[in-house]
């Protein structure tokens, strides 16, 4: 029996045990529905183990050296690459691809762009408030949950913050409160108790919450006697009465905001409505966690600001950055790009027909261990290992804390982890001088 | 009728679940489904697996209407899914996930095929 970190989704739980004999796993305990998920990625009947390549419309076992070949012949054909996913990669994997899209002069980007990376470009112009879930275990007295729905998404995340008790204070559960808004009520909704406060806001209509927060932190009394946004008077008094009132609260981002529209203003709205009752707060704070889903969706912007300075996307040109405001869904809209290198995601599911279909009209090479929508489309397929399980490697928590995933056990048919994958890609285009 | 679309991760209807572990049928049974407040499924006269038809000028999705009272009036829910994004859009240089304006009605047509989803996207 030994502890292990979990990759099932990006809280990284590290309280894990697995029985083992580095061949097999013989038990897990302590996982979420989503880490046993994971844990059942091994052996599941869609994992991919061979690398395949599309003739005649069939995909086709091919060799390892065919697969190589056949990448390096695709990169060499073209000449507008477009790098995409790697949020379910290590911090090494994500390195890697960053090195090929240099060595390339392609464009590179993550599914942090379309979700939490957005947090992090606004805060360039309006600073932010993070916080950590060891400080949030310790120290919170007020969880805001926010179009989040950590029930669903991150199962673990209410037992480790709501549930639990903090060196720094004495009591759990009984002195935190719970505020939820979002339009539905979801399964997160089920713990609050009596002194927490469900807000089920009218859909889209979070930036009049925010703005009328704002206001009534400014200016006192200046919440209509008819509420907002479908939320009444006393509410809105009881929240902002927690808010003032706290020495260490957190809202908690989720999809609902980080995927709403009016987005960027609404983070925006977010970040300087924190850094209002900061400055007014005497005794507390506040601060910030965004609730990424995949396991290393954190990492990539930590991992490009380190080699390049810049965050999101990156486009290269002549072996270096370029400034080009770019970003996943600009290059794939105006078709710029004429082939594209996917790591562990699915794009043609997640992105709307829109993208998807153009996508789909250019070559794609595919780095996965599962059959998807993607694979279905993908000229070329190639396995690598799962990150936590089959390889070791580096992942940033969703509260920017790196964590590191030990290997367990051997992958099947030596699979080659994303980050040695992508390095044999870079040697072999090297070798050939690209 | 005209409501609002969002989309949502459920547990339940987990696409990478069903891409992992289930198959084209499985992926069908779980995630071409819509979630309506009761007020809305009377209103649209939803029994027991009625189908219904969701579109926009993203295009348009054939699912099954199943009642869920923890949905506000006015919305329709859908699972994150190949089939939710073939309504949600792209404008300028934003994704739409959530907050869509969809019209939706009640159809005898069968569900939106994942094979069918797969071609168009190919332009097959």
């Amino acid at each position: 029996m030994k502890r292990y970190t979990c990759s099932g989704c990006s809280l990284l739980c590290d309280d894990i045990i697995i029985r083992s004999d580095g061949l097999f796993i013989d038990e897990v305990i302590g996982v979420c529905l989503k880490g046993k998920e994971r844990f059942d990625q091994v052996t599941s009947k869609n994992r991919i183990t061979s690398p395949m390549m599309r003739k005649d419309s069939v995909l086709k076992k091919i060799s390892w050296e065919e697969a190589i070949k056949a990448v390096v012949k695709m990169i060499n054909d073209s000449s507008n690459p477009l790098l995409y996913g790697f949020s379910n990669s290590s911090c090494g994997a994500q390195s890697k691809g960053i090195e090929l899209a240099r060595t390339i002069d392609g464009f590179i980007d993550s599914n942090a762009s379309i979700c939490q990376g957005k947090v992090l470009g606004i805060a360039n112009d309006f600073g932010i408030n993070l916080t950590t879930i060891t400080e949030i275990i310790n120290k919170t007295d007020l969880i805001i949950l926010w179009g989040a729905n950590p029930a669903e998404t991150i199962p673990r995340l209410l037992n480790k913050t709501l549930f639990s008790r903090g060196k720094f204070r004495m009591t759990g559960r009984e002195i935190k409160t719970l505020v939820i808004i979002d339009p539905v009520k979801t399964a997160s909704f089920n713990v609050m108790g009596v002194r927490d406060i469900a807000l089920q806001i009218e859909p889209g209509k979070d930036i009049e919450l925010i703005q009328a927060l704002k206001e009534e932190c400014c200016k006192a009394d200046s919440i209509p006697s008819e509420g907002v946004a479908g939320i009444d008077q006393e509410d809105l008094k009881r929240i902002l009465l927690h808010i003032m009132g706290t020495e260490n609260g957190v809202i908690i981002l989720g999809q609902g905001i980080l995927k709403s529209d009016k987005e960027n203003l609404l983070i925006q709205e977010i970040l300087e409505f924190i850094q209002i009752i900061n400055s007014r707060q005497e005794k507390g704070r506040m601060s910030l966690i965004m609730m990424g889903g995949h396991y290393n969706m954190a990492g990539f912007d930590h991992v490009a600001l380190s080699l390049t300075g810049q965050i999101g996307g990156l486009q290269f040109k002549g072996h270096n950055v370029i400034n080009g405001n770019n970003s996943i869904v600009t290059k794939i809209y105006n078709d710029d790009f004429d082939y594209s290198i996917i790591v562990g995601t699915d794009p043609i599911a997640h992105f709307p027909y829109t993208l998807s279909s153009k996508l789909a009209k250019k070559p794609i090479i595919l780095v996965d261990n599962q059959m998807t929508a993607t694979a279905e489309l993908a000229d070329l397929i190639i396995p690598t290992a799962i990150t936590g399980i089959e390889c070791e490697g580096l992942a940033f928590r969703l509260d920017q804390v790196p964590i590191h995933l030990e290997k367990v056990i051997n992958p099947p048919s030596n699979l080659p982890s994303d980050e040695k994958l992508l390095e044999q890609i870079i040697n072999k285009l090297n070798e050939r001088g690209t | 009728m005209e409501l609002i679309l969002n989309t949502v991760r459920k547990i339940d209807y987990d696409q990478t679940k069903e891409f992992t572990f289930g198959d084209i049928e499985s992926l069908e049974e779980h995630l071409a489904i819509a979630f309506l407040s009761p007020k809305n499924i009377k209103a649209l006269n939803i029994k027991k697996n009625t189908h219904i038809k969701i579109s926009n000028k993203a295009g348009s999705i054939i699912v099954k209407g199943i009642e869920d009272e923890n949905i506000p009036e006015g919305t329709v829910l859908l699972p994150v899914s190949i089939w939710a994004n073939q309504i949600t859009q792209v404008e300028e240089t934003e994704i739409y996930y959530k907050n869509i304006k969809v019209n939706v009605e009640v159809t005898d047509k069968p569900i939106t095929k994942y094979n069918d989803i797969i071609s168009k996207i190919k332009g097959d």
